[in-house]
């Protein structure tokens, strides 16, 4: 595990950067809730979308405390920033280590590129760990003030979802490191993850093919809305399933191809 | 004597690039063995394939006995490894980034990180990231050192290393071969190892030019002459008729002819030569090499 602490330590200023964001996030939407969901003025603004778009970014959910801390925090910013962090970490871990040349120094000493591989998976999922959690608790804390009206069993349910669809995001940086070796084409590929399931979820309806979206990792994780209606176990096993092969991917790859050419 | 280092026909390609050409040699234990070649010789591309940071196209090679690549992380605790491209970035102090390849290699006795350190001049307490390319260079250095390892891979060591240095770095050497340690260590400069290499491999554009002991090497280095002679009509004939010079140009400037001429190995002659002139300036230079060694072996013109 002496990577694994070698990588904490040195992007600990880097987490602890990003959990106050999430933090300032939080405590930017959560304390409008009173004064924006539910109230007349909201349901005004919601008649100027069409149903389809309004349920795109979830404003049709906006009159319940779940639903408004599902479309502005899980849905949007909560997921904005924890899919940058881990695409970033996910880069940097494998694909930014073997760009810089410090791959090549580790590897020649005693460890395996699985556990390379291993090591920085588990360095990516405390960290994103810690993010989703800074995030879920000062939501929990504003549940009162706020009047959120949200369970902590349903909270736990939507943080486990926002975590493990964020590790995908992180997880696919990664193999697009292993892969190529360059960070810019494995930050592309945890992009293009975070994208392609955010916009497949929300355009499946729009553009009539509904199924596009159960191909959707966003889907997988907030697609029954966790947050009104707790575990949906089906989804979280999907996102699970999905981190694995992309974790083993990465290993595999890695293993087998040579460093910093 | 058994082998550190063995290869057969080991070769690496790139596409349609060849980084190496089959190469077949063996480091005996407890040699000091140089690779000399300019950029793009192979050097690097060798080592690397001893770590198993890459792996060969073709051929094999048995690293203290085994496969690297089978061989694994236990082999690697055995090896220590500079490489050629030090890049550490970090904001670790430079003890710390130490403390974590202590970890990750052979076991290291308490006190040895220190005492390279003190003896290379390492600040151990400056951060890694701020750190000049020659203290990085002496951070590699420790690294690869400090857990005694039985073979030692160190892609050109000296670069960035001011000569005092240089020279506590050789001294380094000498000591890893009296404790039985193999050294591999690569150069584009032959001055740099001579001191230190019992045997050299020279290599260039992937390919293996010629191994053998220094001084066989040394015989057949081509060196430039420059000299400031009192100008004299015989001073031409004199030198052109020499064997193993070549390349004499005489500038003449007033009283004085500005001499310049290439010698293969023994000064002997020539400079017995010259003496019958009034010489009021000499100096022999080092080849590069690629205008002597490679260059003769492969009778190209320099």
């Amino acid at each position: 595990m002496n990577l694994l602490r070698r990588e904490l330590r040195e992007s600990r200023r880097a987490t602890w950067a990003w959990a106050l964001g999430v933090v300032a996030a939080v405590l930017l939407y959560m304390p409008f809730y009173p004064n924006v969901g539910g109230s007349e003025m909201m349901e005004t603004y919601l008649r100027m979308f069409s149903p389809e778009v309004a349920r795109l970014f979830g404003l049709d959910q906006m009159a319940s405390g779940a639903g408004y801390a599902q479309a502005t925090y899980f849905g949007l910013m909560g997921f904005v920033l924890l899919a940058i962090a881990a695409t970033g970490w996910g880069s940097r871990s494998v694909a930014g280590a073997e760009a810089s040349g410090a791959l090549e120094l580790t590897v020649a000493h005693g460890v395996t590129r699985w556990q390379v591989v291993l090591e920085a998976v588990i360095a990516l999922l405390a960290r994103v760990g810690v993010l989703s959690l800074a995030g879920s608790v000062t939501i929990w804390a504003l549940n009162g003030p706020a009047q959120l009206n949200l369970t902590v069993g349903n909270l736990a349910a939507v943080t486990t979802a926002l975590f493990l669809l964020t590790s995908v995001v992180g997880a696919a940086a990664l193999l697009g490191g292993a892969v190529s070796g360059r960070p810019g084409v494995s930050t592309a590929t945890g992009a293009f993850v975070a994208v392609g399931a955010y916009a497949a979820n929300g355009l499946a309806g729009l553009a009539g093919v509904p199924w596009l979206a159960r191909l959707s990792p966003f889907y997988w994780a907030f697609g029954q809305d966790p947050l009104t209606s707790g575990w949906h176990v089906g989804g979280l096993l999907a996102l699970l399933a999905a981190f694995t092969l992309l974790v083993l991917a990465s290993g595999w790859v890695l293993a087998r191809r040579d460093l910093g050419t | 004597m058994t082998a550190a280092v063995v290869t057969s026909a080991l070769s690496k390609r790139y596409g349609a690039t060849a980084a190496l050409a089959p190469l077949t040699l063996s480091v005996g234990a407890g040699q000091v063995f140089g690779l000399i070649g300019p950029n793009g010789a192979g050097k690097t591309t060798f080592m690397r394939l001893l770590l198993d940071i890459i792996r060969p196209s073709g051929g094999s090679v048995r690293v203290l006995g085994e496969d690297p690549r089978r061989g694994g992380a236990p082999l690697r605790r055995r090896v220590g490894y500079l490489p050629g491209e030090l890049r550490l970035e970090s904001r670790a102090r430079a003890s710390e980034l130490l403390e974590h390849y202590a970890r990750i290699s052979g076991p290291v006795r308490p006190g040895a990180t220190e005492r390279l350190a003190e003896r290379l001049q390492l600040d151990l307490g400056q951060q890694v990231g701020k750190l000049s390319k020659g203290n990085k260079q002496k951070v590699g250095l420790v690294q690869a050192f400090m857990h005694r390892p039985e073979l030692l891979v160190l892609d050109e060591p000296t670069s960035g290393l001011d000569p005092l240095v240089q020279k506590e770095f050789l001294a380094l050497v000498r000591e890893a071969k009296e404790a039985g340690q193999t050294v591999i260590l690569s150069s584009h400069v032959l001055s740099e190892i001579e001191a230190a290499a019992d045997r050299v491999a020279v290599l260039h554009k992937g390919e293996l030019v010629r191994v053998g002991a220094l001084a066989e090497l040394r015989a057949s280095q081509r060196r430039r002459l420059r000299a400031t002679v009192a100008a004299s009509t015989a001073l031409e004939g004199a030198l052109s008729s020499l064997e193993r010079v070549s390349a004499v140009s005489v500038v003449e400037r007033g009283a004085e002819a500005q001499l310049s001429l290439l010698v293969e190995g023994d000064v002997d002659a020539l400079v017995k030569a010259l003496a019958r002139f009034e010489v009021r300036d000499l100096l022999i230079e080092e080849p590069e090499l690629e205008e002597t060694i490679i260059g003769y072996y492969r009778g190209e013109p320099s």
